[in-house]
């Protein structure tokens, strides 16, 4: 009986640590071919999913290591990113363990927030823009982009279950 | 089992905070550090992916120069067919500029209004009473005769074309030989886009290619404007008179701005305004004429002149073989003082050549 629980909990790590590259590659591969003002942002989603399904504290491990990734091919920033997804992947473990059930609409608003939420605090921590230009990207162009961000979980999450379905690791 | 959760806690807490300590030291450490800390990782681990981005913005790239390219071509092409169009209108209007300066006075310039889908053989003109036109004032360009008033608004006229049933014209060769009504040719296809002359008398005959000008004959058209050229003759059961297929010098596709010919004009006549065209044709007639007639001459002139020259040789020689001694029937020195070219035997008559070998048997 233990063993076929080890077996199954091997499975269902392996099962999310492929669908967390998935969406890496997909942050690297798909993402510059839909270069857009508001874009899905896959490295969110990776952290949401992986974090939803571990301790806090490696969640938050996993945000930071994301977040150097995203950093390192953006040096102008170095850090910023890093910083945010590990508060991010944190907080989302954490609150994913205390209130969330398995729902897919408040999965959806969970990545709309969180992807917010990683916007806003991108813009305070680089600078970019100011004035009327930062209302415009923080009110406009990052909710939209959340609420594009938040349709691709949901529909990732209803297609490919077995690989988001958050389960403890 | 209390004391294990509250060591969880502290290990997701602790890891938070190296996290978050980490992060804000990569974010306030020097940008040459920043900078070869990156460079390391692009180089390491993150290398499939850096390689895995840069060939998804170089397919990126590659979609936006294609459709730039796309677009680049439509405008080029787009840019190439609105230059020929003003090319062509600017023509146009050059054409008209100098018409209008030959014709200095009494003529009213006119756009032509888009068709509205009746008749295709009606057109409408942007002038009406308001300046003075009237129904069965002449309608012309730069190339020749358009057409007739028919009927007048306040702001914009109605014209029938030269291909309106409706519409006559006297005409006339521009040598005046030749007399005739034009009017459209009515028949199918492409055909009926050009216009005959009819009752022309059969003793005038016109070759293809002549223009053919109003008379001025009638009250409507003033002599002397362009109609068309003619391209040949048509076979009619009228054996009394010729009828001539003509091309009419105004092209529907070139009618654009346009001058309506008020009545003073019309009246006081256009002799000289379209001299350029009729001149034109005239004076290559008479140019060719000229010169075959001059060549004619000197061709004449030639022929007399070598039988002249070879009747005088002719007649030295028998003078030579009589007080010589050579008598008759002497040869002719070999070498005679002529011109190589003044002997050439084709160009001389054969019976003047025949009376040497005559001249010395008597």
């Amino acid at each position: 009986m233990r063993a076929q629980k080890s077996t199954s909990g091997v499975g269902s790590a392996l099962r999310a640590w492929l669908g967390f590259s998935l969406l890496i590659v997909a942050q690297f591969g798909v993402r510059p071919l839909l270069a857009a003002r508001a874009s899905v942002d896959f490295a969110v989603i990776a952290v949401l999913f992986s974090a939803v399904r571990m301790r806090p504290g490696f969640a938050a491990l996993t945000g930071f290591a994301t977040g150097l990734a995203l950093d390192a091919l953006a040096p102008g920033s170095f850090g910023a990113s890093a910083l945010v997804l590990s508060l991010i992947a944190f907080g989302a473990s954490w609150l994913k363990a205390v209130f969330f059930a398995d729902h897919v609409a408040l999965t959806g608003l969970f990545v709309f927030g969180a992807k917010w939420l990683f916007d806003v605090a991108m813009a305070m921590l680089t600078g970019v823009g100011s004035g009327a230009s930062l209302l415009v990207a923080l009110l406009l162009w990052a909710p939209l982009s959340a609420a594009l961000t938040a349709v691709v979980a949901v529909l990732l999450l209803v297609l490919f279950r077995p690989l988001y379905r958050p389960q403890s690791l | 089992m209390a004391r294990n959760v509250r060591g969880e806690g502290r290990l997701d807490t602790g890891l938070v905070l190296v996290c978050v300590a980490l992060a804000v030291l990569a974010l306030l450490s020097p940008r040459r550090s920043r900078d070869e800390v990156a460079a390391v990782l692009r180089a390491s681990v993150l290398s499939p992916l850096v390689q895995l981005e840069a060939r998804a913005s170089g397919v990126r790239a590659a979609i936006v120069a294609r459709n730039d390219l796309l677009t680049t071509r439509g405008r080029a092409v787009a840019d190439t067919l609105s230059l020929r169009a003003i090319s062509d209108e600017n023509a146009t209007l050059r054409k008209l500029l100098g018409l209008s300066a030959r014709l200095q006075d009494g003529f009213v310039p006119a756009e032509v209004l888009p068709s509205r889908g009746g008749d295709e053989f009606t057109i409408n003109l942007t002038v009406g009473s308001n300046v003075g036109v009237q129904p069965f004032l002449p309608v012309v360009t730069a190339d020749g005769l358009v057409g007739m008033v028919e009927s007048v608004d306040q702001g914009s006229s109605s014209v029938i074309m030269w291909a309106h049933p409706d519409f006559r014209v006297s005409g006339m060769s521009v040598d005046q030989n030749a007399f005739g009504i034009v009017q459209p040719h009515l028949a199918t296809g492409p055909e009926r886009w050009l216009l005959e002359m009819r009752g022309v008398p059969f003793r005038a005959k016109l070759d293809s290619g002549t223009l053919i000008v109003s008379s001025g004959l009638g009250a409507t058209y003033p002599r002397g404007i362009p109609v068309g050229t003619v391209i040949g003759e048509l076979n009619t059961p009228e054996k009394w008179a010729r009828t001539y297929l003509v091309k009419p010098a105004v092209l529907p596709e070139n009618i654009g701005p346009v001058l309506v010919l008020m009545p003073g004009r019309s009246q006081r006549g256009v002799n000289g305004v379209w001299t350029s065209v009729a001149a034109a044709d005239s004076a290559a007639r008479a140019v060719a004429a000229a010169g075959d007639s001059v060549a004619r001459a000197a061709a004449l002139d030639e022929l007399a002149a070598r039988r002249a020259a070879f009747d005088s040789l002719l007649a030295d020689s028998l003078a030579a073989g009589d007080t010589i001694g050579g008598g008759l029937g002497t040869r002719l020195p070999a070498r005679l003082p002529m011109r190589a070219d003044s002997v050439k035997r084709d160009s001389v008559r054969r019976d003047s050549v025949a009376r040497r070998p005559t001249a010395g048997r008597n």
